[in-house]
C-alpha cells in the first residue's frame, strides 16, 4: 500500500472508530432511558468527550491530507465526506448525550406507562440504531446498495415522530398539570427525529464519495 | 545530525545565501522549497561540499554533519562522501552494466572482496526497490533501464557505500507521474535508514514526502517548520504567498 493511501486508511479507521463510539452512545442512552437507569446515563454522558476529540482530531487529520496531498477525484470525495461524515457523528453523540441528560433529570416519570408506549420511543431507537449501523456497513463496504432502505427508514421515523405530536397533545390536554413533562417529553422525542434525519445525511455523504451523485434536497 | 550556524555563501560578488541556520534531525525527510536561483541548491550542496568545484566562491559560518564542521581543512573531501550520498536531477549512470554502476563506489574506495561487492549492489539495489526489476540483467547496460529505473539506480548507487545521508536534487523532476510515485515511495521508506535532504520545484511534492521544510527566497531561509505546518498555516507572508501560488 502506498503512503498516501496509508494515511488515507488511518483517516477511514478513525471515522469508523469514531462511528463505534457513537452507537455504543446511542445504545447505552437507549438502554438507560428505557431502564431509567441513571448510572448508565452518567456514563453516556461522561463519554460525550472523547466523541467531541474524535471530531477535533478527524478534522484535523483531514486538513493535514487536503494540504500535503492535494486529494482528487474518489479520494476528494472520501475526504470531504469524512469532515461532514465526523460533524453529523458528533451531534448524533450530543443527542445520545441530551437523552441521558433527561434520563438522570428524573423528573418526568408520571406519563402513564401506556402513552409512552403509543409514542414509540423504542421503536424509534431501535430504527436508529439500525440506520447508523447500516450506514456503517455501506461506508465500510463502499457499497451504497443499502442507500435506499436506510433513507426509507428515516420516513418511518418521520411518521412516528407526527404521531407522537398528536399523541402528546390530546393527552396534555386533559393532564395539564403534566404540560412541563410532556414538553420534556416531546424534545426528547424531537432528539430521536434529528438523529434520524443525520443517519440521512450520512448517508447522502455516503452516495456522493462511492457514487458520486448529489442526493441532498432532493426529497 | 546536519547543523548550519550562520551560514553566508557567495559565488563571486553575489551574496547567494544569507546567514541561514537551520537542524536537520536524523531520519527525518527535509524539504527545501523556494523560487528559482534562492539557494536552495546551493545550500544543499553545502552538506557534501559540491559547491567546492566552482571558482570563486567563498563561505562564512558552519556546516556540521555528525558532530564536524565539514570545512575543517582536516576533513577529507572523500570520506565525507562517502556518507554524505547525493542524487542529482536527471539520472546519470555511468556507461557501465547495471552491477558495475552500483559497484563503481565500492570499487574505487578499493573494496576488492567480491562476495562482499556482489552482497552490496543486491542489498543496494533491493533498499533502491529496483531489484525484482533488474536481477536478470545485471550486466546489461545501465542504458538499457526506462528514465525512472536509471534514477532508482543512482540511488543504489549512492546508497552502495553506506552513507547516513542522502541528498536529492530534484530527484523526480524529469520523471513520469508513475516513477515519480515510486521513488517518492522510496523516500518513505528510506528515511528510516537515512537522513534524507531533498530540494524540488513540486511544492506538493514536498508535502506529500517530507517532514520538515524549508522556504528560501533571495538567499534567505525565510522558514524552516513542521511540513504539515507550513501547508496549513504558515508564519511568514512570504511563504503564504509562494505556496498558494500568488508569489509573483
Amino acid at each position: 500500500m502506498k503512503h498516501t493511501e496509508k494515511e488515507l486508511q488511518a483517516l477511514k479507521d478513525a471515522v469508523s472508530q469514531m462511528w463505534m463510539l457513537v452507537m455504543s452512545q446511542l445504545e447505552k442512552s437507549e438502554q438507560a432511558f428505557i431502564n431509567n437507569d441513571m448510572e448508565l446515563a452518567r456514563e453516556v454522558v461522561s463519554r460525550e468527550k472523547r466523541v467531541d476529540a474524535f471530531e477535533l482530531k478527524i478534522d484535523s487529520d483531514c486538513e493535514n491530507y487536503i494540504a500535503l496531498y492535494a486529494p482528487v477525484a474518489i479520494d476528494l470525495r472520501l475526504v470531504l465526506s469524512l469532515i461532514k461524515i465526523s460533524i453529523t457523528l458528533e451531534r448524533i453523540g450530543d443527542f445520545a448525550e441530551g437523552i441521558a441528560r433527561h434520563v438522570i433529570d428524573a423528573d418526568c416519570a408520571t406519563i402513564e406507562p401506556e402513552i409512552m408506549k403509543e409514542l414509540r420511543c423504542e421503536d424509534m431507537f431501535a430504527i436508529l440504531r439500525s440506520m447508523l449501523s447500516d450506514s456503517f456497513t455501506a461506508f465500510y463496504s463502499e457499497d451504497t446498495v443499502l442507500s435506499g432502505r436506510i433513507l426509507s427508514k428515516d420516513d418511518e421515523i418521520d411518521h412516528i415522530y407526527r404521531r407522537s405530536i398528536d399523541v402528546l397533545a390530546e393527552y396534555l390536554a386533559d393532564h395539564t398539570s403534566l404540560i412541563r413533562c410532556g414538553l420534556k417529553t416531546m424534545l426528547l422525542i424531537r432528539k430521536l427525529e434529528r438523529i434520524g434525519d443525520h443517519c440521512s445525511n450520512i448517508v447522502e455523504e455516503i452516495v456522493f464519495y462511492v457514487d458520486a451523485k448529489v442526493l441532498k434536497h432532493q426529497g | 545530525m546536519i547543523e548550519t550556524k550562520h551560514i553566508d555563501f557567495y559565488y563571486g560578488a553575489f551574496h547567494a545565501l544569507k546567514d541561514v541556520s537551520i537542524r536537520i534531525e536524523p531520519h527525518t525527510v527535509t524539504a527545501f522549497i523556494g523560487p528559482s536561483g534562492c539557494g536552495k541548491s546551493t545550500f544543499l550542496r553545502l552538506f557534501n561540499r559540491m559547491n567546492d568545484l566552482i571558482d570563486g566562491v567563498r563561505l562564512t559560518g558552519e556546516c556540521i554533519v555528525d558532530g564536524v564542521n565539514i570545512y575543517n581543512k582536516s576533513v577529507q573531501v572523500d570520506d565525507l562522501r562517502k556518507k554524505v550520498g547525493m542524487v542529482f536531477q536527471k539520472p546519470n549512470p555511468f556507461p557501465k552494466s547495471i552491477f558495475e554502476n552500483v559497484a563503481y563506489g565500492l570499487r574505487v574506495n578499493d573494496v576488492q572482496n567480491k562476495a562482499f561487492i556482489t552482497q552490496r549492489v543486491e542489498e543496494s539495489l533491493k533498499s533502491a526497490a529496483l531489484w525484482e526489476e533488474v536481477k536478470d540483467k545485471l550486466k546489461k547496460s545501465a542504458f538499457e533501464l526506462s528514465g525512472g529505473q536509471q534514477q532508482r539506480l543512482c540511488i543504489a548507487r549512492a546508497l552502495a557505500v553506506s552513507p547516513s545521508i542522502l541528498l536529492m536534487d530534484e530527484p523526480a523532476s524529469a520523471l513520469d507521474p508513475i516513477s515519480t510515485s515510486k521513488i517518492e515511495e522510496l523516500i518513505h521508506v528510506l528515511k528510516q535508514e537515512y537522513t534524507i535532504v531533498i530540494v524540488t520545484h513540486n511544492m506538493q511534492q514536498a508535502a506529500r514526502v517530507s517532514d520538515r521544510t524549508g522556504f528560501f527566497m533571495l538567499g534567505e531561509l525565510v522558514e524552516y517548520s513542521d511540513t504539515k505546518k507550513m501547508f496549513l498555516n504558515p508564519e511568514k507572508v512570504e511563504t503564504q504567498n509562494y505556496i498558494t501560488g500568488r508569489f509573483g
